[in-house]
């Protein structure tokens, strides 16, 4: 692994059940995500891409492989002795489909939850939070529920907590499906923000694909296999 | 930051009502300590405010206040004359419902020695106490009569010259003091056609065949009396050193008297008359108190699963379980002592609109603000378990 994978997964596998029941939902799965790099995994439902991002955010066990994330080997056939949460709190961001924020934390609070998380000092926090909402241009609403705002807006402070922890790696669920094209744009625009500006390594699922534009890699998973697609990059 | 303030100011409203409907249930819980006070209080105050040395009732009785118990006025110059005795002093309590100032009122009546007997009223809250032989009384401030108010109450009219406001019967009754000879007139006086009908009573069995003639008979009838010499009790003071083992052994062996101590007094009223109403107190007020941890938990599990696809994405993001632990423990607790509060300003506040005393004391209040916080503990413990069993990746939409 060399100094700028972010992500190296090898052989990957993940069966669900066991015997004439099992279902194999990864079939050996070879990935390398670099710093900076924009990575959309495209599939049909059931093709694999969520099982694969739960399994290397580290919510979903795998059944064989080997995976690195930044430089650490934390899963070869078993998970290492790694503090699992302490990874995701520090080493990546994660932004859903809908409902990702917290509904009773305001903007600016859903974004300063990490950075409590991580024993940042108050003001220090709260400065870096509203630098976050500012970048994500978000800031006018940092004291707005979630349900005061558009899905587009949620999106965009859900990128902002995000990246509060300033992650390696983001992973992003279908960031836009529940958004109308326009606003989908705009947080894809975003994503691509943080990948070119700050080196981040984004993975984003979508069966969109007009939304995947600019994208300097695209995957796409069938039956739990993956190929890279020739129209990458 | 605290998530669980966060949380219960954006939902405010609700958690207020929630806090008001189980402050409710508090106040009940903490007014049932009360009544159970209340009533162990008024149970044994009498016994505690008259409180001689010994207690002479009529032998195998577990009187005068447990029991009812009858003796003859003079048995209190029998109980004098034992050595080691240094005052006996007749003493009558009698409950009695009857009209006073145009009203029905259920009251005791307590008859004493008012010269320089036991078992006087004490705690004054004005006036003082009885002087005369006739006519006086000291009434406690629940029957409603004012200092220097005349009232009529049997065959005379009595001037109320002292008030109290400590002692009750065991039945949390009123208390009125009166004379000795006025309270066994009070009491046992009949009215005129009983004594006519009991006088023709014994009229007819001293004039059946073989017994007298009618004009013997009517010479026996002129001696004829209704007995009125009746008291309840004999009060005793010992003489300093005297030894109560012996003056008790004294009275039982030659008087043929059954006697106790004020201690054993309050033992009979705790395993007699207060036993069981005290148990079911116990058992409802423990009832009530499990009924609101129960409430507690059952609202503390609701929140928590309200916030459960939350709690996913905290863990998902890499919250630590302490902080999910607390965000439920908080609420909890928070839940808990908000609603304690309430109920305490409530009961504290309507405490003398209960009908018998509700006696509050610190020690209960403290104790059961303990076992509520305890039971909040417990019972967000279910939700705590769900919480932490949650999966993240129920926050991608994952079960």
């Amino acid at each position: 692994m060399t100094m700028a994978e972010i992500l190296k997964v090898e052989g990957l596998n993940k069966t669900f059940g066991s015997g004439h029941l099992a279902v194999e939902a990864l079939k050996g799965i070879d990935l390398t995500v670099n710093a900076g790099d924009l990575v959309a995994l495209l599939g049909p439902s059931g093709s694999g891409k969520t099982t694969l991002l739960l399994s290397v955010s580290l919510i979903l066990d795998p059944t064989g492989g080997k995976i690195w994330l930044d430089g650490e080997t934390i899963y070869d056939h078993g998970w290492k002795e790694v503090d699992i949460r302490q990874l995701r709190l520090t080493k990546i961001g994660f932004i859903f489909q809908s409902r990702n924020l917290i509904p009773f934390l305001t903007a600016l609070e859903n974004v300063l939850l990490p950075l409590d998380l991580l024993g940042f000092e108050r003001n220090e926090a709260h400065r870096r939070a509203m630098e976050l909402l500012k970048y994500m241009e978000i800031d006018e609403r940092a004291h707005y529920l979630p349900a005061l705002m558009s899905g587009g807006e949620q999106q965009r402070v859900a990128i902002a907590r995000a990246l509060a922890s300033a992650p390696k790696l983001v992973l992003a669920d279908e960031p836009t499906g529940a958004l109308d094209s326009v606003r989908g744009m705009k947080v894809m625009e975003m994503l691509k923000k943080i990948a070119r500006e700050n080196r981040t390594a984004v993975i984003c699922v979508t069966h969109d694909e007009r939304m995947i534009e600019g994208f300097d890699y695209i995957y796409r998973l069938k039956d739990g296999q993956i190929s890279l697609s020739d129209n990458h990059g | 930051m605290d998530l669980a303030i966060r949380d219960i100011k954006q939902h405010l409203g609700r958690f207020l009502a929630t806090v008001v409907g189980i402050g409710l249930l508090f106040a009940i819980v903490l007014s049932m300590n009360g009544i159970y006070r209340g009533f162990v209080f008024e149970g044994l105050s009498l016994i505690n405010i008259t409180n001689p040395d010994l207690w002479v009732v009529e032998r195998y009785r577990g009187g005068p206040i447990n029991e009812q118990s009858i003796l003859p006025e003079f048995f209190h110059y029998s109980v004098a004359a034992i050595p080691g005795v240094e005052k006996a002093s007749p003493f009558i309590i009698y409950p009695v419902e009857r009209h006073i100032a145009g009203e029905s009122k259920r009251f005791t009546i307590i008859g004493y020695d008012v010269f320089t007997g036991l078992g006087g009223p004490k705690n004054f809250t004005a006036g003082r106490p009885i002087t005369q032989a006739h006519y006086e009384a000291v009434a406690h401030q629940k029957l409603g009569l004012r200092l220097g108010q005349n009232f009529r109450l049997g065959l005379h009219t009595y001037t109320v010259v002292g008030l109290t406001k400590e002692g009750t019967s065991p039945d949390g009754e009123a208390l009125l003091y009166l004379s000795l000879p006025d309270a066994q007139e009070v009491i046992w006086l009949p009215d005129n056609e009983e004594v006519r009908n009991q006088r023709l009573r014994v009229y007819q069995s001293l004039v059946r065949p073989g017994f007298f003639t009618p004009q013997e008979a009517e010479k026996y009838l002129s001696r004829y009396a209704i007995d009125m010499h009746r008291i309840n009790a004999v009060l005793v003071r010992l003489a300093p050193g005297a030894q109560a083992k012996e003056v008790v052994r004294q009275i039982k062996d030659y008087l043929y008297l059954s006697v106790f101590t004020t201690p054993e007094q309050i033992e009979i009223m705790f395993k007699g008359r207060l036993d069981r109403p005290q148990r079911q107190l116990l058992l409802f007020r423990t009832l009530l108190l499990i009924v609101s941890v129960v409430i507690i938990a059952m609202v503390i599990f609701t929140l928590t699963m309200e916030k459960i696809r939350s709690i996913a994405v905290m863990k998902l993001i890499g919250a630590p379980n302490r902080v999910i632990i607390r965000l439920i423990m908080e609420q909890s607790i928070l839940l808990t002592a908000c609603s304690f509060f309430i109920g305490w300003i409530i009961i504290h506040n309507a405490y003398h609109l209960w009908p018998r005393l509700v006696l509050l004391t610190p020690g209960d209040d403290l104790t059961t603000l303990g076992l509520a916080l305890t039971g909040g503990i417990i019972a967000s413990l279910l939700g705590i378990w769900k919480a932490l069993k949650t999966p993240p990746a129920l926050a991608l939409g994952e079960q």
